[in-house]
């Protein structure tokens, strides 16, 4: 299966339980991985299935891949749980699941909090995932300064539509930047999306259904590229952005002209959607 | 493969086109101890002389046969261990009778200091139980019909393991019909300490029967075993705790500065940390309000951008002692970004003598107190 791998190899890989790799140190298939195999429906008290035990697979050396990403922590390593709340509730609210999966968490290693992680409640993924996309040569700064200008201009230009507007029309304009920006990224996403696939010599587009994922990481792409290449050279990226952003929130302009292409181009290939085997 | 071939010696290059069919037999003479490649070509073959020397071209069948140590054999290499470990302990001025496994380690790289990288490859001594692979006896009597049952199906240990566990399986499901008939069988549903142990993994399990198993063998059973976990039965409890190894508690492993007291009376805690090459040392005042101090400076004027401020107030946000403590830091190496990481690390770990152990094993889920790599 042509799957999108950390390792930024396109390598078949068919869940087995096998052996541990012991000192491969490569980053794998989302660490969630072991996650989704150690909570299995039914017996919650062994939460220890069999399957939870697959530990990841040695990297096949095939001719012509290279590893791409490493990670300097073994595979055993899990990803740290910043959020307070999940630390703050009282035993008598955890659920059996709950209860069983902070026991096991006890047990396991746990990697280092990345330095743009806090348990602030003023930090929101999905800014810090666009953040650190609009981001160029490193310069983490600008790109936080720009986010943070950004928003600052939707408020106001919300403000000022929200003082402008009679007193029915302010109950439905939206203030808050932060709802309008991930409104606008859902609004932004598309459903389905298209795959090359060679057949016969030719590359078909072959409409796929796409993970959640993927889905976000496109609807934030288009927006950017959108805000870099189409405006003009003396206005500045927090204007652009925050124009597009309010447009897409209100279902229109380019980026969701793009979702709609996308949604269209699909329709009109659904005749090869059998060449999907997945 | 009596002698050498003649025109080894002289390193000669032969070039021989023969038409036909040549059937090429190691024994013929002209090219008795040299490899000779079979090149097809249109028509006719050619057969090139190379010039190689008789170990090469041999393959070597003695070494590639694997070693068998017979029981007698191992047994002297004890008798030989245990003696030899009198005389080292005598020799480093030690009571023989005393003398552990990590006396004699420590013997040994004092007497015999290696350099070399690779840990395998430094010298050791150790029982001959852990040096040589274990390997099974001759499994079948003189009269060559094999011993075990099971000795057919290729795997006998794996295939009696899996018939025991069945057998146990039957008998207990047996009992509970047999309780649930006479109505006294009660619907307990303790819960055991599964999370301190896991299952034998596939390599241990291997080593245990001296056997090779596939994935499949052992995921079949692992299965098995957690079929008659679910059986409750006091019976077979330690027969599958025998397939269980203890998994380490990791907040366990963490160490907890002591709390110092300074000229005033007042608590402090010191801890360092670092993060790519900068190294930072915190120190934790317990009451305070919130002040923080990086290499004399305000923490506010050393780190202009917000994240690394941010990080610095990571810890006690967590903790929800936002205001509560005074720090002052030193820190050098490094960026504005490593350092702030070091700062947290050092403060996170200071922060661990003022607050519980629970709220030290939240710390830790939190990737707070790894050192990143």
């Amino acid at each position: 299966m042509q799957c999108r791998t950390d390792l930024g190899l396109c390598v078949a890989f068919p869940p087995s339980p096998v052996t541990r790799s012991g000192t491969q140190k490569a980053a794998f298939v989302g660490s969630s991985w072991p996650a989704k195999m150690a909570a299995p429906a039914g017996k919650v008290a062994r939460g220890w299935s069999v399957l939870a035990l697959t530990l990841r697979t040695a990297v096949p050396r095939l001719p012509g891949l290279t590893q791409v990403r490493w990670s300097r922590y073994s595979p055993e390593y899990r990803d740290p749980q910043t959020d307070k709340e999940y630390y703050r509730k009282p035993l008598a609210e955890l659920t059996e699941e709950e209860k069983c999966e902070q026991e096991l968490r006890k047990t396991q290693l746990i990697k280092a909090a990345p330095a743009a992680k806090t348990s602030s409640v003023f930090e929101d993924p999905v800014i810090s995932k666009f953040i650190n996309m609009m981001m160029k040569g490193g310069n983490k700064v600008l790109a936080r300064s720009l986010m943070t200008q950004t928003l600052e201009a939707v408020k106001r230009k919300q403000f000022e539509k929200y003082h402008a507007a009679s007193a029915e029309e302010q109950a439905t304009i939206e203030r808050n930047p932060y709802t309008i920006f991930h409104q606008a990224l859902k609004n932004c996403e598309p459903v389905i999306g298209l795959v090359p696939i060679l057949r016969g010599g030719h590359f078909y587009q072959v409409p796929v259904p796409l993970p959640a994922r993927r889905r976000r990481f496109l609807a934030m792409k288009w927006m950017l590229t959108e805000c870099r290449e189409k405006k003009h050279r003396r206005t500045l990226m927090p204007e652009k952005l925050s124009h597009e952003l309010l447009e897409a929130f209100h279902n229109q302009g380019p980026v969701i002209k793009k979702k709609h292409d996308m949604h269209k181009m699909a329709e009109a290939n659904r005749a090869l959607a059998h060449y999907r085997w997945w | 493969m009596a002698t050498p071939c003649v025109f080894c010696g002289a390193a000669a290059f032969y070039r021989l086109f023969l038409g036909g069919r040549v059937s090429l037999t190691r024994r013929q003479g002209v090219w008795k101890a040299a490899a000779a490649e079979l090149q097809t070509d249109t028509g006719f073959q050619i057969l090139r002389l190379r010039h190689t020397t008789g170990v090469t071209t041999k393959k070597n069948v003695a070494a590639l046969r694997r070693e068998t140590y017979t029981v007698d054999f191992i047994k002297k290499q004890i008798e030989e261990f245990n003696i030899g470990k009198r005389h080292l302990a005598n020799m480093m001025g030690e009571d023989p009778e005393t003398f552990t496994q990590e006396d004699i380690d420590r013997a040994i790289a004092y007497l015999f200091p290696s350099g070399l990288f690779e840990k395998q490859a430094r010298p050791v001594m150790k029982h001959p139980e852990q040096i040589f692979p274990k390997q099974r006896a001759i499994q079948w009597g003189e009269d060559g019909r094999p011993f075990h049952f099971l000795f057919y199906t290729g795997k006998q240990s794996y295939y009696s393991l899996m018939h025991e566990a069945y057998g146990k399986l039957l008998e207990a499901e047996k009992r509970q019909s047999q309780l649930q008939a006479k109505g006294l069988f009660s619907e307990k549903t303790e819960t055991k300490d599964l999370i301190g142990s896991r299952w034998l993994i596939k390599e241990e399990l291997e080593e245990m029967l001296v056997e090779k198993l596939s994935d499949q063998d052992y995921a079949q059973f692992i299965r098995l075993l957690e079929r008659l976990l679910t059986l409750h039965c006091g019976a077979e409890e330690e027969f599958v705790q025998r397939f269980r190894r203890s998994v380490t508690i990791q907040s366990k492993k963490h160490l907890i500065e002591p709390v110092q007291y300074d000229e005033q009376g007042m608590a402090f805690s010191t801890s360092e940390g670092k993060r790519k090459s900068a190294k930072a040392e915190a120190v934790v005042y317990e009451h305070g309000s919130g002040r923080i101090k990086v290499n004399g400076i305000d923490y506010l004027l050393y780190f202009p951008v917000t994240q690394d401020r941010e990080q610095l107030m990571f810890p006690f946000h967590f903790l929800d002692r936002l205001g509560k403590h005074d720090t002052t830091c030193m820190v050098s190496g490094g960026g504005r970004s490593s350092q702030a990481g070091a700062i947290r690390l050092a403060v996170a770990r200071a922060l661990c003598s003022f607050v519980t152990e629970e709220e030290v094993e939240w710390m830790r889920q939190a990737g707070l107190l790894t050192a990143d790599p």
